[in-house]
């Protein structure tokens, strides 16, 4: 069977949050303006593509849980000027995420991911890899942010709109595990439409051969 | 009506539940007794052992340095989880090879780092909280809303991931859709 991995996979076919189920805490609660979501999509792009970076000069051959602890050090100290920089630009967010903004620093893709997956590859193609796996992120906080804000207060990044039919749950956790559950199961549905097709098309090319 | 209260109490303080905290690991508890047995204690050894900890470093770091709280709380953490290991592996290689997996999975975790957060949080708005008992009575009490929150996934995680389930919701989006139902219902109990 050919390796069809892509450095594209953490957008589309295994997107951090929507496939593999990381980092979704932040999505859930977080994820319900456009505001929180600005400031936290910088946060994570920061601290993870800085961190998982710095990381990858950690000598391989010291024990796993030594390597996963120098990881999340790592990533706490990068989290300090990010977090100092954030009360410049998003003072506001800031207070409303809470606790959610500390967590960024510990999460899967900088603790787990990076022994899993990124340090397998070649500094370049990891690099690429990295990238698109905090976009993944970085897209599915947006979409999250823009739909749930419109739905839940009927704004747009704080400003109104004519759209009158509010559901204000959405704005709670919960709404945000049943969005977030439902997102996950639209993904899935054009992920494997799209594969399909792609398997047939795949099958016609050797057919015509 | 008292334990009903003290249920309704409990589950509201939910950090899986009303926080969404340690989401993902709850989803490889729910998977089977044994992850269920092996997630729950390691997560609450962690969030007891850490809190307690906790309490060291909020009283002993000042005020104007509290942008540091994360970094020792991560080292406090990462210290916790390497004497968890190898006690485990200087008591018996055996029940290190069973048990690492747990420990690996819950030590950097939004559970236990978002349970010493939380119990700072509280022991700030607080000041009664402010001794190292109530810090780890807290970090106990928000282990065992892991195991009940991972209780509930499990009565239902046959039947979520079972074929009945349309294929694209199948496993973890109806579970997100069945955590979500349940968070609604503690919410409106609140």
């Amino acid at each position: 069977m050919n390796d069809t991995r892509t450095v594209f996979d953490g957008i589309t076919r295994d997107n951090t949050v929507l496939s593999a189920l990381m980092v979704i805490s932040p999505v859930i609660v977080c994820g319900n303006t456009l505001k929180n979501a600005v400031a936290m999509i910088y946060a994570f792009s920061a601290i993870t593509f800085f961190s998982v970076m710095i990381s990858s000069f950690v000598p391989k051959r010291l024990p796993y849980a030594v390597k996963i602890t120098i990881y999340a050090v790592i990533s706490s100290l990068i989290y300090i000027p990010v977090r100092l920089l954030a009360q410049e630009f998003y003072p506001d967010s800031i207070s409303r995420i809470g606790i959610y903004y500390p967590l960024l620093a510990v999460n899967s893709l900088i603790v787990f991911q990076t022994e899993a997956k990124f340090f397998r590859m070649k500094k370049l193609r990891m690099t690429a890899s990295l990238f698109f796996y905090i976009a993944g992120f970085d897209i599915v906080m947006l979409i999250t942010g823009i739909v749930r804000e419109f739905l839940a207060y009927g704004t747009i990044n704080s400003r109104m709109t004519d759209f009158d039919t509010l559901i204000s749950g959405l704005a709670e956790p919960f709404g945000g595990f049943i969005f977030l559950g439902l997102f996950c199961g639209i993904y899935r549905r054009i992920r494997s439409a799209v594969m399909q097709s792609r398997d047939i098309r795949s099958d016609g090319n050797v057919s015509d051969k | 009506m008292f334990l009903i209260n003290d249920l309704i109490m409990f589950l509201a303080a939910d950090l899986v539940l009303m926080q969404a905290l340690g989401t993902s690991t709850l989803f490889i508890a729910a998977g089977s007794k044994k992850n269920l047995v092996g997630t729950a204690v390691v997560i609450t050894v962690f969030t007891t052992a850490g809190s307690a900890a906790a309490y060291i470093i909020d009283s002993l770091l000042p005020e104007k340095y509290s942008v540091l709280t994360l970094l020792f709380y991560t080292v406090t953490v990462g210290i916790l989880y390497l004497i968890l290991l190898s006690a485990l592996y200087f008591i018996s290689r055996d029940k290190f090879e069973r048990s690492r997996k747990y420990v690996h999975v819950s030590a950097f975790n939004c559970a236990v780092m978002g349970t010493l957060f939380t119990v700072s949080g509280k022991a700030a708005q607080n000041s009664s909280m402010m001794n190292v008992g109530r810090y780890a009575l807290a970090g106990f009490e928000a282990g065992l809303g892991f195991v009940l929150a991972a209780l509930i996934l499990t009565a239902a995680y046959r039947r979520l991931s079972s074929a009945k389930v349309p294929a694209s919701f199948r496993g973890s989006p109806a579970m997100l859709i069945y955590i979500g139902i349940i968070s609604m219902a503690v919410y409106s109990l609140r």
